[in-house]
């Protein structure tokens, strides 16, 4: 136990510590009452995934274990299949919209012939201090198909047809995908700016003499430069996308006809609107331990926990 | 109150400045016309910059147009949508706050009657009723459940940041100021969560659902309340360890010399030189009970909806005009969006890592 032993020596080293692990007393309540929360509905779940509970049986005590019948239910069912593939889609569309956008923007309001940056960069994060379902309900007025559609008029007035954006399978997800890419690219923005600022101006001078273009200083010096950082906002940016419920949730269900169900809307419709919590349940878990290992793989990569040490 | 009159009078300097920059871009136009006069400025780089900055006042008018086309919406008239023509607005058609009138509605406080018995008379004090705003003077007839969305709002929200405050602020301290067994297991599992759990909540929904309901806590917003506190324990007081961690430790070290007991320390020097820390956390934890939606929609009925909820409620239903929703939704909004402009640098000074002044 080598981490209790340094930490009791370093609690006796210090002066400002009375009596060694009382402070322990204060971590403790905040932890229990986020346990409570959290890690027991977690065993809960996974239980629940064990057995055949619905709202009939579950709530008069009546639940019976069935093993593993609701994750192979789950696991030979093409709609799980279906979702979990479009699901992969939206996590590599959504990231690389919002990963060029991020770029673009950040490019944008850190250009050296831009005036007025600061007022810019202030105005253009907004989103980030907007409720998720105010933007998310305004989102879908504008992918409407009635009237005031803001969608339809920009198609109209290009003089092309109307969509019915939430009704059409590839429409609809097109429609995910933008409003995500809006919802996320204050967070990319500020990212890529930070990162931007960063760029050693020498080099951008060294290859200026060397008469490289603006395209060949972006390629060989700005995008090495920016790299590690926008691959580290990119992979929290894709879990976010993973784990999207609310777009699909309030445009259209994750229809039409529940060909755009991701995941976790799959898992949740399975539950309260199909009645079977045992499968949504096991839902659940797999989408848990599927965004859990790729998160996992990137921690173990990338080394996304850094700055916890010397914490 | 001096966190208050910190804040106001930062306001107050981003409203002086926001007053004073068109002079100060005047100011700096007429310079630069000067020094293409006298040649120290090419014109050419001069009308670049120009051509450039306004590109990207461009891609900034298309980022944030979705706003300004739901404030179109707002104030435009209810009868405006229905002969409309199909084309981008950019003012609204016959411009109204009716919408605004149908979200806030009457604002009526009724007349209270106190009686006071005095052995066999009776004494009674009539309060007046008062009226701040009737919206039927302005032809609005019904008008839409804000009010009782945002009492329910309050009434999550408040008990959820005391309760928040009382977890965060101790186990903060503890973490940034004392060493003991499991400190940093504690605080890599709360940095991980914060990183990788966001979306846990939804996952977690379907036994979060059956628990409350078999513990008779469905429906209950002081439950609700307890379990927004309990989702924003990881991310708060981490950042809160993190904002204690920048006061210097010499403050308590000299403190501690004067003979000062180690909770005096606290309320005294630990306690007031976080409170931009503490500012943060408390708007932080208030928006989580404020704005979260899918939990809340999940465990209460029609009648406990909190603003987000009721929001939703609103989607999709044809009797409910685009002009009304997109106003009820700019009413839950704004306010929170003002907040979090003005609070902006002030929350940067929360999250960065001070501590000095003051």
């Amino acid at each position: 136990m080598s981490v209790v032993d340094s930490a009791v020596e370093k609690a006796t080293d210090n002066p400002v510590v009375n009596k060694e692990d009382l402070p322990l007393l204060l971590v403790l309540p905040g932890l229990f009452v986020f346990l409570a929360f959290m890690l027991f509905p977690v065993m809960y779940l996974v239980y629940l995934s064990f057995t055949n509970a619905e709202p009939a049986t579950l709530f008069q005590g009546k639940e019976q274990w069935v093993g593993l019948a609701n994750y192979v239910t789950v696991l030979t069912d093409g709609q799980f299949w279906n979702s979990m593939w479009v699901t992969w889609l939206f996590v590599a569309t959504s990231v690389a919209l919002k990963v060029l956008v991020g770029i673009g923007v950040g490019l944008v309001v850190t250009g050296a012939r831009v005036r007025g940056k600061r007022l810019m960069r202030a105005l253009i994060i907004i989103p980030l201090g907007l409720p998720g379902i105010f933007t998310i309900t305004i989102w879908r007025g504008i992918f409407s198909s009635a009237e005031f559609g803001l969608a339809n008029q920009l198609l109209r007035s290009a003089g092309l047809g109307s969509v019915a954006w939430l009704s059409e399978r590839w429409m609809a997800f097109i429609a995910y995908n933008v409003t995500e890419a809006w919802l996320a690219y204050p967070f990319m923005v500020i990212i890529t700016v930070s990162a931007l600022q960063d760029v050693s101006e020498e080099l951008h001078e060294a290859a200026m003499i060397d008469g490289a273009g603006f395209f060949a200083r972006f390629l060989h010096v700005t995008l090495p430069s920016i790299k590690r950082p926008v691959l580290f906002a990119s992979i929290l940016t894709a879990a976010a996308s993973f784990q999207q419920f609310l777009i699909p949730y309030v445009f259209n269900q994750g229809g039409p006809s529940r060909t755009n169900e991701l995941l976790i809307v799959y898992g949740y419709r399975e539950a309260f609107r199909f009645q079977k919590y045992g499968e949504g349940a096991a839902i659940m878990l797999v989408a848990v331990l599927v965004i859990g290992a790729f998160m996992m793989l990137n921690v173990w990569k990338g080394r996304l926990a850094d700055g916890v040490d010397d914490a | 109150m001096s966190v208050l009159s910190d804040i106001a009078a930062e306001v107050g300097d981003d409203v002086r400045a926001a007053a004073r920059a068109p002079v100060e871009s005047l100011k700096d136009a007429r310079y630069t016309l000067e020094g293409i006069r006298e040649g120290r400025v090419s014109a050419a780089s001069v009308l670049k910059t120009a051509g450039i900055t306004a590109g990207a006042v461009v891609v900034v008018a298309l980022l944030l147009f979705p706003l300004y086309w739901v404030a179109v919406g707002a104030f435009s008239g209810t009868g405006a949508s229905l002969y409309s023509s199909s084309g981008i607005r950019l003012w609204p058609a016959e411009p109204t706050i009716e919408p605004f009138l149908w979200v806030i509605g009457d604002l009526i406080l009724p007349s209270y009657r106190i009686t006071v018995g005095l052995g066999g008379y009776e004494l009674f004090l009539q309060t007046p009723e008062l009226a701040f705003l009737d919206v039927s003077d302005y032809g609005v007839t019904e008008t839409s459940n804000f009010k009782e969305f945002f009492v329910n709002s309050l009434t999550v929200a408040i008990p959820t940041v005391i309760l928040a405050m009382c977890l965060i602020v101790p186990g903060a301290y503890a973490l940034s100021r004392r060493q003991f067994i499991g400190r940093s297991k504690v605080l890599y599992g709360y940095v991980l969560f914060t990183q990788i759990g966001g979306g846990l909540g939804v996952a977690l929904l379907i036994a979060l659902y059956a628990l409350f309901v078999q513990f008779g806590f469905n429906d209950n917003k002081l439950a609700l309340s307890a379990y927004y506190a309990a989702t924003a324990v990881p991310f708060n007081t981490w950042l809160l360890k993190t904002y204690m961690d920048g006061i210097p430790v010499s403050y308590e070290e000299a403190a501690m010399m004067d003979g000062a007991p180690s909770w005096k320390i606290v309320t005294e020097i630990i306690l007031p030189l976080s409170k931009a820390g503490l500012a943060t956390v408390f708007i932080f934890t208030f928006l989580t009970g404020w704005t979260e939606f899918v939990v809340a929609q999940t465990l209460l009925s029609t009648d406990n909806y909190t603003l987000p909820v009721g929001l939703y409620s609103l989607v999709g239903r044809y009797s409910i005009p685009w002009a009304r929703f997109s106003a009820f939704a700019l009413t839950f909004a704004a306010p929170i969006m003002l907040i979090y402009l003005f609070a902006q640098r002030y929350i940067e000074g929360g999250l960065s890592f001070g501590g000095m002044e003051g």
